[in-house]
C-alpha cells in the first residue's frame, strides 16, 4: 500500500488524474505492470484504472507501514 | 435558459454570438422536452439509451468536430422527449473542443439547447467516483435524477447502498437499475415524469471563498473586453489548465494573466488549482457519503484469477494472440462466403435485368455496371462490418478489451496511439472500413484521428491479388518459390513500417490537439447480453449503408461513367476492321466470318475483348492515363499500368481485371491467370527511349507494388473518413497517401534501374 503526497503537478494531466480520486490522503496499491513494462495498474478505493508510467510519475507517494 | 440575468436579455444574445465564436441558442420555440444523459464511460449509460429509446434513434457527428451525437426519441406521459446521449467522461474538465461537447450541450452553448433534465447514469459499483461528474455538473443548475445502474453488480460486490437516504441528501430522485436486463425503467420513466412536473436539483456545492474569488476575477476580467461566460464557465477555465473556453476567446495574453490571477487566489490558499476542484469535490462527497454505502466490497475471485491469467506476461499474451487470430480469421476466411454469396446475387441480378435494357446499351451498362454493381459494392462490406462488431461488442461488454489495450498499449503509444489501436489496425489488414469504425472505441481524440489514418496503410485484402500477381508473373520464375512466399510475406509490412514513423511525426507536427493521458478503467467481467450485441452491430451495418454507402455509390456510378463515355460506334467498327485483316491473313475468309458467326467462338470472344479493350483505350479515364502517363513515367509505368492504376483509385481490386480488359483478355481474368502473365511478361515499350524494353522489369513490378500498398486506392475508406472524422481529414489523407506511394515508387523504381 502506498500513501498519496501529492500531486506534483498542475497540468492538465494532473487534473485528471485528481477526477478519478488519485488524491492526497488516499491510498493506491499497484496491482500489476503490463508485460511490456508499461502501462501500470493502479488500485484505489475500489476501482482499478491503469494509466502510463508517465502518468504515474505525476503522483507522488510513500510507502505505508 | 437563462444563467445569468443580470446581463439584459439582448445585449447577452449579441454578446453571446461573439463569444467563443460560436451561436448561442437564444428563446427556443415550444420543442420537444430535451434529456440529456450524463455518466462516465463503462457504466452502461448506452444500454440505457437503447432500452429507453428502441432502435429510434439517430446518429450524426457534432458539426467540426469528431464526436458521436447520439439522440433518440421517447414518450413518457404523453410528452414527447428527445433523449441525448452524451459521450462518456469523468469530468466536464474540457482541453478539447471535442470534451468541450458535454459542458456546451448541458450549458446550452454552440447550437445546443440547454436540456430541461439531466439524467445521471452513476456506477453503483463505484458511486463517489461517477458522483464526482454529477457534483460538478450541479454547478449548472439543470434538474436531474440520479440513476444507480449496475445495481446487481453492487450487490453481488458486497455492497449495501441506501438509496432513499442517497436520494434525500442529494435532494434529487435517486432509481436504482440493471439497464442490461431492463429493470428499474419503468420506475426511471415515471420519475422522470414527475420530475418534468416538479424539476429537483441537486444543491451547488459550497465553494470556499477563495474560489468564488477567482471565478469572479475570470468572469469580471472578462466582461471588460466584452465577454461574457456563464458562472460554471468561468470556473471551468479556473480549473482546467489548458481549457477549451479560453482557446476560444481571443486576447490571449490577457486571459493567460486573468487565469493565472485567478489561479495564484487558489495557490495563495496552498491549494494546488489543478486539483482543487477534485479536492474540493471529493471532500463534499465524503461528507454526503457517509452511511449511504455499507458493506465490504469483495472483489469477485473470479475476476483476481481471471486477470492473473490474462495479464500474465506469458498465458496473457499466448490468449491475446489467440483471440486476435479468431478476430482477424473471422474477418479474411469467415466473410468471404458471405461476401461471395452477395457478389453472386448481384452479378444475377446483372444478368437478370441486363436482358430488359438490351433495347438501350447506355442504360443497361449504367444499371448493370454503375448502379447495381455500386450497391453490391457498398453491401460487400457488410459481413466484415458486423461480424468485426459482434467480436469487439462481445469483448468491449465481458471487459476483455481493456485487457488487451493494457497489454498492447506499449507497443503503440510512442508514435502516438495507444493499446486501443490494436483492433482497428488488425481488422485494417483484412478491410480499412470496418477498421476505420472501430477506432471509435478510443475516447482520445487525438488517439483516434492517429488511428484511423493509420489503418488504411495496413495491408488489406484487397492489395493481396496485385501482390500475388505480380510476384507470381516476375518474383517467382527468377527468383524461386521461397523467395517470392518471403517478399508475398513483407509486402504485408510495408505500409504499417511507413504509417508508424508518419503517426509518430503528425503526433508531433501535424495534429493540434492536446495530447490527452492514457487513463484505462478495468472493469469487472461481465457477460454480455445477445441484445446489446445485436444493437450494436445493426447500428454500425446501418450507419454504414446511410451514411457512406450513398458516397460509394455515387463513385460507382462516377467511375462508370469515366470507363463508359465517349464511346462512338466507329471504335467498334475499326477495331472490327484491324481484326478482319490481321484475321484473313492467316486464315480464309470463309472460316473467319464462320467462326465469327458464332459469339460463343474464340474468335469472338477474341474480337469482343479487342473491342473492350479499343473502348477502355478511348473513354475518358483512358485518356486521361494516357495524358498522366509523363507523371508516372519516373516510376516506370507505361500508359496501360497507369490507366490500371488510375482505375484503381475507387477500389484496388478492379486492377487485375482492369489489366485483362487493357491486354484483350477481358474482364474475367484472376491473378492466377497464366495468359496475363505471359502477357504481361512479354510486354515491351513501343516507343519512347526505352522502345523494344520490357515494361515489367524488377524495378517496375517493385515500384508498382509498393504503389499499392501505400496509396489509398478505396474509394470507400475515403468516404468512412469522411463519415467518421470530416472531409477535410478524407481529402488530406488521399493526397497524403498518393503522394507518398508516387514518392516511394519514384524512388524504388529509380534506384532500382541503376543498381
Amino acid at each position: 500500500m502506498l500513501d498519496i503526497v501529492s500531486i506534483a503537478s498542475d497540468c492538465t494531466r494532473a487534473g485528471r488524474l485528481a477526477a478519478l480520486g488519485f488524491l492526497p490522503g488516499r491510498q493506491v496499491r499497484i496491482v500489476r505492470i503490463a508485460p511490456l513494462g508499461d502501462p501500470i495498474s493502479l488500485e484505489m478505493e475500489g476501482q482499478e484504472i491503469s494509466v502510463r508510467r508517465a502518468e504515474a510519475d505525476l503522483i507522488e507517494v510513500k510507502e505505508v507501514g | 435558459m437563462n444563467p445569468d440575468p443580470a446581463i439584459p436579455h439582448k445585449t447577452r444574445s449579441t454578446l453571446r454570438k461573439n463569444v467563443l465564436g460560436m451561436k448561442a441558442a437564444v428563446a427556443a420555440p415550444p420543442r420537444p422536452v430535451r434529456i440529456a444523459l450524463l455518466g462516465n464511460p463503462n457504466t452502461g449509460k448506452s444500454t440505457l439509451f437503447n432500452r429507453l429509446t428502441g432502435l429510434r434513434q439517430h446518429i450524426a457527428n457534432y458539426p467540426g468536430i469528431t464526436v458521436e451525437k447520439k439522440t433518440g426519441a421517447m414518450v413518457i406521459a404523453g410528452r414527447q422527449i428527445e433523449l441525448l446521449d452524451l459521450p462518456g467522461t469523468y469530468s466536464l474538465s474540457a482541453t478539447s473542443l471535442d470534451e468541450r461537447v458535454v459542458m456546451d450541450a448541458l450549458g446550452g452553448r454552440s447550437g445546443h439547447r440547454a436540456p430541461d433534465l439531466i439524467v445521471c447514469v452513476v456506477d453503483a459499483t463505484n458511486i463517489k467516483r461517477n458522483l464526482f461528474l454529477v457534483s460538478e455538473a450541479a454547478e449548472l443548475g439543470i434538474p436531474m435524477v440520479v440513476v444507480l445502474n449496475q445495481w446487481d453488480a453492487a450487490k453481488r460486490n458486497g455492497f449495501r447502498i441506501n438509496s432513499e437516504l442517497l436520494a434525500d441528501r442529494l435532494g434529487v430522485p435517486v432509481i436504482p437499475t440493471v439497464a442490461k436486463r431492463g429493470q428499474g425503467l419503468e420506475e426511471l420513466k415515471k420519475v422522470i415524469g414527475h420530475t418534468l412536473a416538479d424539476p429537483h436539483r441537486i444543491p451547488r456545492i459550497l465553494w470556499p471563498e477563495f474560489i468564488d474569488e477567482a471565478r469572479d476575477i475570470v468572469r469580471n476580467g472578462l466582461a471588460e473586453f466584452d465577454v461574457d461566460v456563464t458562472g460554471p464557465e468561468a470556473l471551468r477555465m479556473v480549473f482546467d489548465t489548458d481549457s477549451a473556453f479560453a482557446d476560444k476567446i481571443g486576447h490571449k495574453h490577457r486571459v493567460a494573466s486573468l487565469l493565472n490571477a485567478a489561479r495564484d487566489r487558489i495557490r495563495s490558499h496552498g491549494m494546488n488549482p489543478a486539483s482543487a476542484e477534485a479536492v474540493l469535490h471529493y471532500r463534499h462527497l465524503d461528507a454526503l457519503l457517509e452511511g449511504v454505502i455499507g458493506g465490504d466490497r469483495r472483489v469477485a475471485r473470479t475476476r483476481n484469477s481471471m486477470d492473473a491469467l490474462l495479464l500474465n506476461r506469458f498465458w496473457g499474451t499466448i490468449i491475446f494472440f489467440g483471440v486476435m487470430s479468431v478476430v482477424f480469421q473471422s474477418l479474411y476466411a469467415w466473410a468471404s462466403p458471405l461476401m461471395a454469396l452477395i457478389q453472386a446475387g448481384s452479378k444475377w441480378m446483372q444478368e437478370a435485368i441486363s436482358p430488359l435494357l438490351a433495347g438501350t446499351p447506355m442504360i443497361q451498362s449504367l444499371v448493370s455496371d454503375g448502379i447495381i454493381a455500386g450497391v453490391g459494392g457498398v453491401l460487400i462490406f457488410l459481413p466484415q462490418i458486423l461480424l468485426l462488431f459482434l467480436f469487439i461488442a462481445v469483448l468491449e461488454d465481458t471487459g476483455y478489451l481493456a485487457r488487451a489495450a493494457f497489454l498492447m498499449d506499449k507497443l503503440f503509444g510512442w508514435c502516438g496511439l495507444n493499446g486501443k489501436s490494436f483492433v482497428p489496425l488488425l481488422s485494417g489488414y483484412a478491410c480499412a472500413i470496418p477498421g476505420v469504425m472501430a477506432a471509435r472505441s478510443l475516447e482520445d481524440p487525438k488517439a483516434r484521428i492517429t488511428t484511423i489514418l493509420m489503418t488504411p496503410f495496413m495491408s488489406c485484402s484487397a492489395r493481396l491479388p496485385v501482390y500475388v500477381l505480380l510476384i507470381g508473373a516476375f518474383v517467382e520464375p527468377s527468383h524461386g518459390p521461397i523467395i517470392a512466399g518471403w517478399t508475398l510475406f513483407l509486402m504485408h509490412f510495408v505500409g504499417a513500417a511507413v504509417s508508424m514513423p508518419l503517426a509518430w511525426f503528425m503526433n508531433r507536427c501535424v495534429l493540434r490537439i492536446k495530447t490527452q493521458p492514457f487513463i484505462l478503467e478495468m472493469p469487472d467481467y461481465r457477460v454480455p447480453t445477445l441484445r446489446n450485441v445485436t444493437i450494436r452491430m445493426w447500428e454500425r451495418g446501418r450507419e454504414f449503408v446511410v451514411r457512406a454507402g450513398t458516397v460509394i455509390l455515387a463513385f460507382s456510378v462516377i467511375i462508370w461513367a469515366l470507363l463508359y463515355f465517349p464511346r462512338p460506334e466507329s471504335v467498334a467498327e475499326k477495331t472490327r476492321e484491324a481484326f478482319l485483316a490481321a484475321q484473313s491473313a492467316t486464315m480464309p475468309a470463309a472460316e473467319v466470318s464462320r467462326a465469327l458467326a458464332d459469339p460463343e467462338s474464340g474468335l469472338s470472344m477474341k474480337l469482343a475483348h479487342r473491342i473492350g479493350g479499343a473502348y477502355i483505350e478511348q473513354s475518358c479515364l483512358g485518356r486521361f492515363g494516357k495524358a498522366l502517363q509523363p507523371v508516372f513515367d519516373p516510376a516506370g509505368f507505361d500508359w496501360k499500368i497507369t490507366i490500371g492504376v488510375l482505375s484503381s483509385f475507387p477500389a484496388r481490386e478492379v486492377f487485375v481485371a482492369t489489366l485483362g480488359v487493357i491486354y484483350n483478355l477481358g474482364a474475367d481474368v484472376d491473378e492466377g491467370s497464366t495468359d496475363l502473365r505471359a502477357i504481361l511478361a512479354n510486354e515491351k515499350w513501343h516507343d519512347g527511349p526505352r522502345a523494344g524494353q520490357p515494361v515489367y522489369t524488377l524495378p517496375v513490378v517493385f515500384a508498382l507494388m509498393v504503389f499499392f500498398a501505400l496509396c489509398m486506392q478505396c474509394g470507400a475508406t475515403v468516404a468512412v473518413i469522411a463519415k467518421e472524422l470530416n472531409w477535410g481529414w478524407a481529402i488530406g489523407a488521399f493526397v497524403t497517401m498518393t503522394g507518398l506511394a508516387w514518392v516511394a515508387a519514384v524512388v524504388i523504381y529509380q534506384i532500382g534501374s541503376r543498381l
